[in-house]
């Protein structure tokens, strides 16, 4: 202990003396000088180790100093003014959202890449699903509440730690809040991230509520940045969807449109960054583009219209869109997620049917309208209204749908899906109504 | 615009939430107003001939009163504002927003002359004001009168409103003074009174032909109907967010604030709502999961309802209230 606690001075003044050595006679006084006061002051003399220590030198000499950095400048340690407040880590809870179409690839990148957390990927929706939302809902209440009430039980039962209900202008503003309070009924403890709260402030209160409910450790920069990739991905998904829509009807060989765009899905569920979702984007199109197909020149076209969970959701509307391909039918959907949210101008839309409508009529009747108007102008055979029972806005479009429907002479086969409908019955109605289409088209 | 002198008002859905305000406003502006009848068979059938099977029957019956309008001949224009959902709190089913243009589309073949407008914020006095405003400027009168017209037409709604919720508090004060006297008797011959709080939208509790039958068999059985829509309506929308975070509809909110501020003063709550109304799917089960201690009944009207199974069911409600307010199974 007392060697090693007498060491350290000593070992300081021999490396003085040498670089006495090197310097000249005035420096060795000065040294000398230094070495008398070592004992006491060990710090100062390391620091004196440097030549120019009590060197008197003009004014010149010191701007010279200043100036002239032969080598580059190091990075001064600097106390951390601000602690950390965000950690790095994933938060290993599991969020859950309700089946929705084909965007569940957008939902996962939503919940791995903006909130940070596990994404709990449901499975097919079953018979027993429906089963379960039905019975745990109100009875004339819309039949999306009843859809997602089935898959809110399932993933629940899977472990879902969260649950992400998204608000909207009609009842689906307050499905959030019907639902958490049903499934509390039913005993089951979660946390609803709801984007019913925070509505009034837009963005910024989504974002505060995310935090909050969610994930407080997520970075808001990369978050951001993660959002906007995910609503790019809507976009692609859509585009994709409208492709295989438009030519899925003419495949040569049974199924090859399905596996590409099962390949897509497949490959955007994979995505962390945005460079991949257009690689996997550009890699399904090349894929769909290169299905051999044979497609007349002047195919039966029908537009699909209605509501906005029903006529995309394959679950609720049966398929429709692949049962009328199987019929050998272009079909177009002008509504879907990307059209109504991520680009979605509704005044000028709107502009497109004034000879039929003033005002907005709901969240999406001005876009049921104006892609009937659309779809009409364009020459297709026959368009299909689908949507749910009890969808007040568009019940409320159909009188306006017959005065497009008369004035364009297009005809118009008005679908109302419940839980009750069956897959036979829903083939009957379409078979007859492109049987007619068909026919009219010969006929010409 | 410039030939119109007389307006008809549909007597239907928002008409007994506003209908004071559209009445005194146009009359101001020196208009003859001219309110359909009520609500008959007649004037039912019409509108349910008119509209798509699936709307709900409040909606059925406006287009039976618009219906009525036009084949009277009197009117030379109609006037249905359409009432959306800007504010997100209070704001409105998207029947009402959509209701110029449906009529609009529903009578294309008639071509009513309409006058229309849209009120952004109803519950927001400023943007309520610009709105009936511009309505005002676009039918042609001279801003100073306009704006005479609506400071008169909100004064006479406001004055009609508090006038209602007046009566009300005098009604439930009565009834408290009442139940005390009947409590005090030491004989136990006196029944006390019993107060059933109508939860309805206005335009189902106080159209005779909708809900007549109902409050007339309510009365008969001796219970004193109390209307929750004709609570303070500013009170109860303020008592509403006690109740509910996210409920996005101004009069549910109103309806919700007055169960919430009067359940202890009544006997039963009976929620009446028409088939298929869409606000009421959500809102009946959420009051039926949120409001304890008060026995409720659900009922749905649609239009073949006869009022014999209704009756039933009133009579049984009432048998239970009384058996409650007897000390029920605590004393055998």
């Amino acid at each position: 202990m007392a060697d090693t606690k007498k060491a350290a001075p000593v070992q300081g003044t021999a490396r003085l003396q040498s670089t006495v050595h090197a310097q000249g006679m005035m420096q060795a006084q000065n040294t000398a000088h230094a070495q008398g006061v070592a004992q006491t002051q060990g710090m100062t003399q390391a620091r004196a180790e440097d030549a120019t220590v009590n060197v008197p030198i003009s004014d010149d000499a010191r701007t010279q100093v200043v100036f002239q950095r032969d080598e580059p400048r190091r990075a001064i340690p600097f106390p951390r003014l601000k602690k950390k407040v965000k950690r790095d880590r994933h938060k290993r809870t599991k969020v859950s959202i309700f089946r929705y179409a084909y965007y569940d690839p957008a939902f996962k990148f939503f919940v791995e890449q903006v909130l940070d957390c596990d994404y709990l990927q449901l499975p097919k929706a079953t018979k027993r699903t429906m089963e379960l939302g039905i019975q745990n809902s109100s009875d004339y209440v819309c039949t999306p509440f009843k859809h997602m009430m089935g898959d809110w039980i399932e993933a629940l039962e899977m472990g879902a730690d969260i649950l992400v209900q998204v608000g909207g202008p009609c009842r689906l503003g307050y499905y959030g809040e019907m639902q958490e309070q049903i499934l509390r009924d039913m005993g089951y403890d979660f946390t609803m991230l709801n984007f019913s709260h925070g509505i009034e402030q837009g963005y910024l209160g989504w974002g505060r509520e995310v935090l909050k409910m969610v994930n407080p450790d997520i970075a808001i920069p990369h978050g951001v940045k993660q959002l906007l990739a995910c609503g790019h991905m809507v976009t692609l998904l859509d585009r994709a969807r409208d492709f295989y829509m438009a030519n899925g009807g003419f495949e040569c060989h049974h199924g090859d449109f399905h596996r590409a765009w099962e390949g897509l899905l497949d490959a955007m569920r994979a995505t962390t960054t945005k460079a991949q979702i257009d690689q996997a984007f550009a890699d399904a199109m090349a894929e769909m583009r290169a299905i051999p197909i044979d497609k007349p020149n002047d195919p039966v076209r029908i537009g699909i219209i209605g509501e906005l969970y029903t006529a995309i959701d394959e679950n609720s509307n049966l398929g429709l869109d692949e049962k009328l391909m199987d019929m050998g039918v272009e079909v177009a959907r002008t509504l879907n997620f990307s059209n109504r949210y991520t680009h979605y101008n509704e005044e000028n839309m709107r502009r497109t049917i004034a000879e039929y409508v003033e005002y907005d009529m709901g969240p999406t009747s001005t876009m049921t309208l104006a892609a009937a108007k659309k779809y009409a102008q364009l020459g297709f055979d026959g368009l299909v209204h689908a949507k749910c029972a009890g969808c007040t806005p568009e019940i409320d479009c159909i009188p306006v749908l017959r005065r497009i429907s008369e004035d364009f002479h297009v005809p118009v086969l008005y679908l109302t899906y419940d839980t009750e409908t069956s897959d036979t019955g829903l083939m009957t109605r379409l078979e007859a109504f492109y049987d007619m289409l068909a026919m009219k088209k010969e006929a010409k | 615009m410039q030939d119109i002198r007389t307006i008809g008002i549909p007597r239907g859905l928002l008409f007994y939430q506003y209908g004071v305000l559209w009445q005194r406003f146009l009359e101001e502006l020196g208009y003859q107003v001219e309110v359909s009848a009520p609500t008959d068979r007649a004037i039912f059938d019409a509108g349910e001939a008119a509209s798509v099977d699936e709307v709900c029957l409040a909606s059925k019956t406006y287009m039976g009163h618009v219906a009525a309008l036009l084949d009277g001949g009197r009117c030379d224009a109609i006037f249905v504002p359409s009432y959306d959902s800007a504010d997100v709190r209070a704001g409105f089913c998207t029947k009402y927003q959509s209701l110029p243009d449906l009529v609009a589309a529903t009578f294309a073949d008639r071509m009513p002359q309409l006058i229309t407008m849209r009120v952004s914020k109803a519950n927001d006095r400023k943007q309520a004001k610009a709105d009936f405003l511009e309505l005002g400027r676009r039918l042609g009168a001279a801003p100073r009168r306009v704006a005479h017209a609506y400071k008169v037409a909100q004064r006479a709604q406001d004055a009609a409103d508090a006038a209602a919720a007046a009566a009300q508090q005098e009604t439930l004060h009565l009834l408290d003074k009442y139940r005390k006297v009947a409590a005090s008797d030491p004989t136990g011959a006196e029944q006390p009174p019993l107060a059933i709080l109508l939860v309805a939208h206005p335009y189902i509790a106080h159209d005779p032909y909708i809900a007549g039958d109902i409050l007339a068999a309510i009365e008969r059985l001796g219970g004193t109907v109390i209307f929750a829509d004709q609570t303070d309506h500013a009170a109860a929308f303020k008592r509403s967010f006690d109740f509910s975070d996210t409920l996005p509809w101004l009069i549910n909110r109103q309806l919700a604030g007055a169960i919430t501020m009067l359940h202890q003063q009544v006997d039963g709550i009976v929620l009446l709502s028409a088939f298929p109304c869409g606000p009421d799917s959500m809102f009946d089960d959420a009051i039926m999961r949120n409001v304890q201690g008060v026995p409720i009944l659900n009922l749905m009207i649609d239009a073949q309802s006869g009022s014999a199974g209704v009756e039933t069911r009133l009579e049984s409600f009432i048998d239970i209230l009384r058996f409650q307010g007897k000390g029920a199974y605590l004393h055998g």
